[in-house]
């Protein structure tokens, strides 16, 4: 066997399963033999520029050794594959600007709380930074997940996935209606949202491991008026009914979906009056000099998101209509 | 036939193909074959085979059951030999049926559309 050959081989055979190496070594080792042997005529004793460029000629024929390894291999050339593709960029919708928004939120928190001078320069470096990073880390995990899933995924499981069942009949359309199904689907989370924004004000700092900075007391100042709570759980309150209402009819009429939106920037307004007019954070969580950076911050925050909730919606309402 | 129409061409030909190279290994492999004469019985039957496809083909088959495998190291060049097992002769016999009827139904279409 030729140094060519050889190398051919050797980097066919590289990527394989180590067991099965030496048998498809073998076969395409006696096919280019067969193959040089045929393109030689039969000659009795051919001379080595002969054989050489046969043997060139074979090995250009067969192609590029990776491709043929592959070949062999079997094994899926991409990362998400198209079954799994649109659960993946539904996730990556959802996932990317909710982190987007809590890495910015929680970074400027913890910024301002352990810096007794805030410099404007230094928090939106370190919340940009931060920002990305979570940003890159999320996108990461995400694409991971779904790569090794996809590896993993029986034919049965993607099938199912897909929505291809045996079986089927008509009846089942409204089952499987996929406008009906993400309406569902964005409702059951949305007041997944509406139930943790409720819980806020309760939750005690202790369960995200900044407790030593308020003695465990919740994140919203305990001086605030209880007028401003129950306005806040009462514009939650409506908002979970305008869930609850597309939830149950599987649909989002432009009546509910307005109602939603005027409810979401009601809420904006009522949260931005809250956070100008006075101290809505727990004082111990931010220093003199930086509450009111932090306040500003915070609004800034609420108002990216619903902006780019009103957008989202829209455009959903849109395409489902 | 523009540049475009001969690409188009191109990729339906290739697609029309890949399916028939299985068709015709199996039925090929009735009589025991090595990979280089099979290559050369469907290029001689006027079926094209490339043969970075066809190997890794053969061990797909053979995997599935449907082809076996054994070395012959009697001759000067040690070669592998692919035969048809029962379950892969009742797949071809099966897929030569619905080669049949589709012929039959490509015809009567052909026959109808044309003016």
């Amino acid at each position: 066997m030729s140094t060519l050959t050889t190398i051919y081989v050797d980097n066919v055979v590289g990527h394989l399963p180590e067991d099965s190496r030496g048998d498809i070594a073998a076969e395409i080792k006696a096919t280019i033999d067969d193959m040089i042997e045929d393109r030689l005529g039969g000659l009795d004793h051919p001379a080595d520029e002969q054989t050489a460029a046969a043997e060139r000629e074979v090995l250009e024929e067969l192609g590029d050794p990776a491709q043929l390894s592959r070949e062999y291999t079997n094994s899926p050339q991409h990362l998400i594959g198209p079954k799994s593709y649109p659960v993946f960029i539904w996730a990556i919708r959802w996932v990317l600007p909710l982190v987007a928004v809590a890495a910015a939120v929680t970074n400027s928190i913890a910024f301002i709380a352990t810096n007794d001078e805030v410099q404007i320069g230094a928090l939106i470096g370190q919340l940009v930074g931060n920002t990305v990073i979570a940003l890159l880390t999320a996108f990461a995990t995400i694409t991971i997940l779904f790569a090794l899933g996809d590896r993993d995924m029986s034919a049965g499981a993607a099938d199912k996935i897909a929505g291809a069942k045996k079986g089927w009949s008509v009846d089942q359309l409204r089952a499987t209606d996929a406008k009906a199904k993400q309406i569902r689907a964005e409702s059951v989370l949305n007041l997944v949202f509406i139930v943790l924004l409720a819980l806020l004000p309760l939750v005690p700092t202790s369960l995200f491991y900044v407790g030593h900075l308020n003695n465990d007391e919740p994140f919203i100042n305990p001086e605030l008026g209880f007028g401003w709570f129950l306005g806040y759980w009462g514009f939650l309150a409506l908002m979970a009914i305008v869930e609850v209402v597309k939830l149950v009819r599987s649909s989002a009429k432009t009546a509910v979906v307005l109602t939603g939106a005027i409810l979401d920037v009601a809420m904006a307004v009522f949260l931005t009056i809250a956070l100008l007019t006075q101290q809505v954070l727990h004082p111990d969580l931010t220093s003199p000099s930086g509450a009111e950076v932090q306040q500003i911050i915070t609004v800034i925050a609420i108002w990216a998101i619903v902006i780019w909730d009103q957008i989202s919606t829209w455009r959903a309402h849109r395409a489902n209509r | 036939m523009n540049e475009d129409e001969e690409q188009a061409l191109a990729t339906h030909g290739q697609e029309l193909r890949r399916g028939t190279v299985v068709f015709a290994s199996l039925v090929a492999c009735r009589q025991p074959q090595y990979g280089y004469s099979l290559l050369t019985t469907l290029t001689e039957a006027g079926i094209a085979t490339e043969a970075n496809t066809l190997y890794p083909l053969l061990r797909r088959l053979e995997k599935q059951g449907l082809l076996s495998a054994e070395w012959n190291t009697e001759q000067a060049r040690p070669r592998k030999y692919y035969s048809v097992t029962t379950s892969g002769a009742e797949v071809a016999a099966a897929l030569h049926s619905q080669w049949l009827e589709l012929n039959t139904s490509i015809t009567k279409l052909w026959k109808e559309g044309t003016p």
